[in-house]
């Protein structure tokens, strides 16, 4: 089973440095930023290991391939995604000012046109720009088989069927779907038993976890000699055409918050009515 | 105890010279600020008082030392050796009400606070003009810098910016009778005479009550890389330690911790190691590398001369923060899985694994039935030893027990040249071992300093010393 997961990198929000816009609101600027890995593709990425691996032998049985689009520092998303355990990596070169979620999904399309994986396992959105978009116009662009919000995916033939859970406010619905794929996940898909890939012991279960796998030393050391091809978009053939301009950002009002001690509980509810009016 | 007559008069006195509100003798409050974080002692202050301002904790003391009325000075309570404990009729003196941050000076890199401004809320303050005060530890969101300077507080980065006793440029201080001292300013050189700021720091409320300092700031340090090691003994968590003092970087925290640690966060956190590989011994090293290239050299040299079994490197804040989890969730994992006898030591740091060794074998000839959790602040020689109570063992066959361990423990310390409290300071409950680390010469020079400085004995009676 081959899988192609595309990864992008995001601020790390708990970081000292903070996202910033420019003066004149036009832009966010990522100067002295902190990256990490959007942790809605650190879903679908760990979800395409077990489904790529015999989890009880600690062996590989598929190829997981990362791609991800951005400047080239990003190369270091693509290597802790490697760390983790795939097999190799694409790095498509651009200027994230020149990219929205159709340019994302033009080439991700010409890349899997080209690498003919099964499955594209996408995270539903990024925790930046929270589009939610690119896995739905990707799979229209490639006419394939969608499923979004995963929480629960089995395959009992390497890879070439799926029996996949949707989570609804609803309930539950079940799909079958026929490879070539798209999906995206949920965060229910790193429940220690939602992936049943037909290799790994069914009653196998992994541990309790709301992100991806560690990265051990030796998986850092040979992250560093496994194969990242690096190309661009006219290498790829595909001419962006950006369906959004940004109009403008602001970042949220800044908290405010210190300890005021007052002597009587009358004026605590005044204080409540009159200043924080939650009364 | 006092005497209650005078104990009357005494708050009668203070109910007169300070404003409305500052006192109360409701048995809830006493309870609650007569304790620390000890829980060995039954609270039983007298009163709460809470001034707001320097001039009111004057007028406190003056009227508590005209009426020989003993009083706990008192901050967030954190401490682990009952230093901020009121078991006796005292008055408690809380300096939380005092929690004023004055703006940063971004220019200087310094901040006046009242001694009740919470750790957190000082580092929240400087990190919008990217700065921190560097002092750091598990109890920052209740721990106030009053108490970290009265205790010179350790804690987790010491290794990188060294104690509290460091970044404090002036203080405020009012003595027991009432006088105010200004100590130093903002002045990041002051060479006129003996340093009387560092008399008061650490000295556990014994000497004066710290009411604002001026704090001295550092830059906040750039991207942190957050390491776990698995190790297979104490003498190779050492040889990681010798690894990580030749790196390419600064190191910022050098943590151990033993699989019986990780054991109680995993049963009481439900926290889980990311490691496949389990070890006896555990490291988590924090580095700031300029070059990442370089760290990562170092950490395959790790691996290839096997210093370590196993080992992983956060990717995120997120992993960063578990890691540490794994760390600071110890003391309270302990706690909450069971009764741990805390002792807080420092050894010199090349004699750790000898200490160890006879640490372990006294351990297991003479309280074979109890269960060592080792951890620590490895890096500073600063090693957590805590006993925990068997199931079937009655509280008190278990004090009475550890307090015969202990007397062994001490004696072992004081053999390997260390200290017997690393950063816990001494309060009560390390008093009776203060001899095995300071001489007799040293014991009655602090007897003198607190004839003079406390002649009525009225602050932290029966603390220290």
């Amino acid at each position: 089973m081959k899988i192609l997961v595309p990864v992008k990198r995001v601020a790390d929000p708990d970081n000292a440095n903070k996202v910033k816009v420019s003066d004149d609101g036009s832009r966010v600027t990522s100067d002295g930023l902190e990256w990490k890995m959007n942790p809605f593709d650190e879903w679908s990425l760990e979800a395409a290991l077990r489904l790529t691996e015999d989890a009880g032998a600690k062996k590989r049985v598929g190829e997981v391939v990362l791609v991800s689009i951005g400047p080239k520092d990003e190369v270091q998303t693509i290597r802790q995604g490697l760390a983790m355990g795939d097999e190799r990596g694409i790095l498509v070169e651009a200027e994230d000012d020149d990219l929205d979620s159709h340019v994302v999904a033009q080439v991700l399309e010409a890349i899997a046109k080209k690498e003919e994986p099964d499955v594209v396992f996408l995270g539903k959105q990024s925790a930046d720009g929270d589009s939610n978009v690119a896995g739905t116009k990707l799979a229209d662009f490639l006419d394939w088989p969608l499923v979004n919000y995963a929480m629960h995916i089995a395959t009992d033939d390497e890879g070439k069927t799926f029996t996949v859970k949707r989570e609804l406010d609803v309930g539950q619905q079940t799909l079958k779907v026929t490879a070539p794929c798209v999906f995206t996940a949920s965060d229910r898909i790193l429940q220690p038993q939602a992936i049943k890939n037909g290799v790994t012991a069914d009653d196998f279960a992994y541990p309790e976890s709301d992100g991806g796998r560690y990265a051990s030393l030796k998986g850092i050391m040979q992250a560093k000699k496994k194969p990242v091809e690096e190309t661009t978009l006219e290498g790829l053939g595909v001419t962006p055409t950006r369906v959004n301009a940004y109009g403008s950002f602001t970042l949220p009002a800044a908290r405010t918050g210190s300890t005021v001690f007052l002597e009587t509980v009358e004026e605590l509810v005044e204080k409540l009515q009159t200043e924080a009016k939650v009364l | 105890m006092p005497e209650a007559a005078p104990i009357a008069a005494a708050f009668r006195a203070l109910e007169a010279a300070l404003p409305e509100g500052r006192l109360t003798r409701a048995a809830s409050e006493l309870t609650e600020y007569g304790k620390d974080w000890t829980r060995v002692y039954e609270p039983a202050p007298s009163g709460v008082v809470f001034p707001r301002s320097t001039a009111e904790v004057q007028t406190v003391l003056r009227v508590a030392s005209a009426h020989g009325l003993p009083v706990v000075p008192s901050g967030g309570r954190t401490g682990l050796a009952g230093g901020a404990v009121a078991k006796d009729g005292e008055l408690v003196l809380s300096l939380e009400r005092m929690n004023r941050i004055h703006p940063v000076d971004p220019v200087g890199a310094t901040v006046r606070v009242e001694a009740g401004a919470i750790t957190e809320a000082v580092h929240h303050a400087a990190e919008a003009h990217g700065l921190t005060w560097p002092v750091d530890f598990a109890s920052k969101g209740s721990s106030q810098v009053g108490g970290n300077l009265a205790t010179n507080a350790g804690g987790v980065k010491v290794i990188r910016y060294g104690l509290t006793r460091q970044w404090a440029l002036g203080l405020t201080v009012v003595t027991a009778e009432g006088e105010v001292l200004e100590l130093g300013g903002a002045l990041e050189k002051d060479n006129t005479g003996p340093d009387l700021r560092q008399l008061f720091i650490g000295s556990e409320g014994t000497l004066g009550v710290i009411t604002e300092a001026v704090l001295k700031l550092a830059p906040l340090p750039g991207r942190q890389d957050v390491f776990l090691f698995a190790v297979e003994h104490l003498a190779g968590v050492l040889d990681v330690f010798r690894a990580a003092r030749r790196g390419p970087f600064t190191l910022s925290a050098f943590e151990m911790f033993t699989d019986r640690c990780l054991a109680r966060v995993a049963r009481h956190r439900g926290l889980r190691s990311p490691l496949e590989t389990e070890a006896t011994h555990y490291v988590l090293v924090e580095v700031e590398a300029p070059d990442q290239d370089a760290l990562d050299a170092w950490m395959m040299e790790l691996v290839e001369e096997e210093l370590v079994l196993d080992g992983t490197r956060a990717a995120s804040s997120e992993q960063a923060a578990h890691l540490w989890s794994l760390r600071e969730g110890i003391s309270e994992s302990l706690s909450g899985t069971g009764l741990p006898h805390k002792n807080d030591i420092a050894l010199p740091i090349a004699g750790l694994p000898a200490f160890c060794g006879e640490l372990e074998a006294l351990m297991a000839a003479r309280y074979p039935d109890f269960e060592l959790c080792l951890f620590g602040h490895i890096g500073d020689g600063n090693l957590h030893v805590n006993v925990m109570k068997p199931e079937d063992m009655e509280k008190g066959a278990f004090l009475e027990r550890t307090h015969e361990a202990d007397a062994a423990l001490m004696e072992l310390v004081q053999r390997h040249h260390g200290s017997v409290s690393a950063e816990h300071g001494i309060g009560l409950l390390k008093r009776e071992w203060l001899s095995y680390s300071r001489s007799p010469e040293e014991l009655t020079l602090f007897r003198a300093l607190k004839a003079t400085l406390d002649p009525k004995g009225i602050l932290n009676p029966g603390k220290v010393f």
